[in-house]
């Protein structure tokens, strides 16, 4: 896919379904709401934890959902040798991150459910590369590994409590604070020397994986820089790993994802605007034999970004006279529209309406006038 | 351009001076100059002086790349943002603070009165401990005086005026300092001027310079 020159929303959401669909996705829609139980019983799942709640008739109690990838993997089929590739541009409601009230926000996504291997983690995490090209030029997608953190706090010997303890100070980089919370949950010495780099364990791929290698201590952990090593290696055959940096410090919720995980950055937006990963854990709490990986492209995230900035309101202004023959009038304004203009046509022009061109209806046809 | 939010006032003088000492500096910072945002194309930074409190949310925001805050505007404002170093400054501690000799009613929710209703509700919450908070904007130590509230949480640099208005310090919540904060896009598009900032702030000032 060649770099877009993006000039708004709907053209980014055009280019990105059909890239989707290209690649066997279907889409997935669903109702607007869903029974409040799901979103209370994995309140953890969810960006925010506020929910829009109603109760339907039979005074069952509803949410409008606040998350679509809830409901993929609730619906998705059960046995553990089906492949199912689903995407969806859906709305969701949320607490805006500003205010303290309830927004529609535009999401779009891309899930794989059931069989998942090796090619289908890859061609997922392509997808997204892909899916941060369309938004920018300029754009990272930084990944990581849940089993590496947890591998290390675990190996440590701390409990659910103590991890928790740690992990903020992890996700915020903050290496001072962290150092003084190992040391009151009193960390064996030797893991706490390791924990404590985890905070600043990012960077570019080969040169983070190499100082991750020296913070290994289990098994699973060395499985875990073998993975990432070689899903590295792959996406640099492909030469899509200009983009990709190795980021420990972020961190996922433990009980919904395991293995691979990833978050987009676009240049300009200065938030997260892509956010993905390996959910498995999820797929179990459904009941579900199969795996599953998939992300979300926060198109919110992007409005201030992909806005038109124009300085017009229209191409031209095109004048006429209350007497004009409206018939002549009407072929001569869809003629000028028919060349690729946004005509204004009007006898009376709104007041600070800016267009650079304006034109006046002599009977038959626009002439401009100076 | 690197762009660097700091809190207007005696906290960010200090600041501007420990950035200016390595390698940062700004002439126009160094006049009396009422303008919010001053460059300098030599150090290839620009300072932007807010309101301490709204620090943190010109770095959310990706209004500045970086900036300077106190750990109590960090923590009561909650913002998604990169803590990356402890600058030291302006220690003091997060305190609850009551009248000199009081004794707490466990039998009805406790009165907080506070500038910082986040913490407070936290700190309690860990506690388990039913509480009504006041919301006040300034002079919380009147609060426990008056009766309008039990406690206060607020921060208490040296307690004299603790001390002055016979309130004493219950119990510490967190220690208190000034932070280095990033913004998360920023640190992947930017690394490139954040790294070096990073590294000057944790190592020696420049030589030839005073810190």
């Amino acid at each position: 896919m060649e770099p877009l020159n993006l000039t708004n929303k709907d053209q980014l959401t055009g280019k990105l379904r059909s890239l989707y669909e290209s690649l066997g996705y279907t889409r997935f829609s669903m109702r607007r709401f869903e029974e409040y139980a799901l979103y209370l019983e994995n309140k953890s799942f969810l960006k925010s934890d506020s929910v829009l709640a109603f109760s339907n008739p039979d005074g069952m109690l509803m949410a409008l959902k606040p998350d679509v990838t809830l409901s993929i993997a609730k619906h998705a089929r059960p046995e553990r040798d089906a492949l199912e590739k689903v995407y969806y541009k859906e709305s969701v409601y949320r607490l805006a991150p500003t205010a303290r009230e309830f927004v529609e926000i535009e999401q779009m996504g891309v899930e794989a459910l059931g069989a998942i291997d090796g090619y289908t983690i890859a061609e997922i995490i392509r997808l997204a590369i892909e899916t941060l090209r369309a938004v920018g030029k300029d754009y990272v997608l930084d990944i990581s590994h849940m089993g590496f953190a947890s591998g290390l706090l675990e190996a440590a010997g701390l409990d659910a409590g103590q991890q928790e303890a740690l992990l903020p100070f992890i996700r915020q980089r903050n290496a001072h604070e962290l150092a003084k919370e190992i040391a009151r949950q009193h960390v064996p010495a030797d893991y706490a020397q390791r924990i404590a780099q985890l905070a600043g364990l990012s960077g570019t791929f080969p040169e983070t994986l190499a100082r991750a290698s020296a913070l290994v201590v289990s098994p699973g952990m060395e499985q875990v820089l073998a993975e990432l090593r070689a899903l590295y290696e792959l996406l640099d055959t492909l030469g899509l790993a200009g983009c990709l940096q190795l980021d420990f410090s972020m961190l996922n919720d433990q009980s919904y994802y395991n293995g691979v995980v990833f978050q987009g950055y676009v240049a300009g937006a200065p938030r997260v605007v892509l956010s993905g990963g390996r959910y498995d854990l999820l797929m179990r709490r459904f009941g579900k034999q199969g795996d599953a990986i998939g992300f979300a492209l926060y198109l919110d995230e992007l409005t201030y970004m992909l806005a038109e900035p124009s300085q017009w309101d229209a191409d031209v202004l095109a004048l006429y006279r209350a007497e004009d023959d409206v018939a002549a009038l009407n072929a001569a304004v869809f003629e000028l529209a028919a060349q690729g203009l946004r005509v204004f046509a009007t006898s009376n022009p709104p007041r600070d309406f800016r267009a650079p061109t304006t034109m006046a209806f002599d009977g038959r046809t626009f002439r401009e006038v100076t | 351009m690197l762009s660097i939010a700091l809190p207007k006032g005696r906290l960010g003088d200090k600041v501007y001076k420990l950035f200016a000492d390595h390698g940062y500096p700004c002439a126009a910072m160094e006049q009396d100059d009422r303008r919010l945002v001053l460059r300098d194309e030599a150090s290839g930074v620009q300072y932007l002086l807010v309101k301490p409190s709204d620090v943190a949310i010109y770095v959310e925001h990706g209004a500045a790349d970086v900036g300077v805050v106190g750990k109590d505007v960090l923590l009561e404002g909650g913002n998604d943002v990169y803590e990356l170093l402890d600058l030291g400054f302006g220690a003091c501690n997060m305190c609850v603070a009551a009248r000199v000799g009081f004794r707490e009613n466990f039998s009805a929710p406790l009165r907080v009165a506070t500038k910082y209703p986040n913490i407070a509700k936290q700190y309690y919450a860990n506690n388990s401990r039913e509480i009504e908070i006041i919301k006040l904007n300034g002079s919380i130590e009147l609060a426990p005086i008056l009766g309008l509230s039990d406690v206060i949480v607020d921060i208490v640099e040296t307690g004299a005026t603790l001390k002055q208005n016979h309130l004493e310090v219950t119990h510490t919540i967190l220690p208190i300092s000034a932070r280095l904060i990033a913004n998360k896009a920023s640190m992947r598009f930017q690394a490139a001027a954040i790294q070096p900032l990073l590294t000057a702030l944790t190592t020696q000032p420049m030589e030839g310079k005073n810190s």
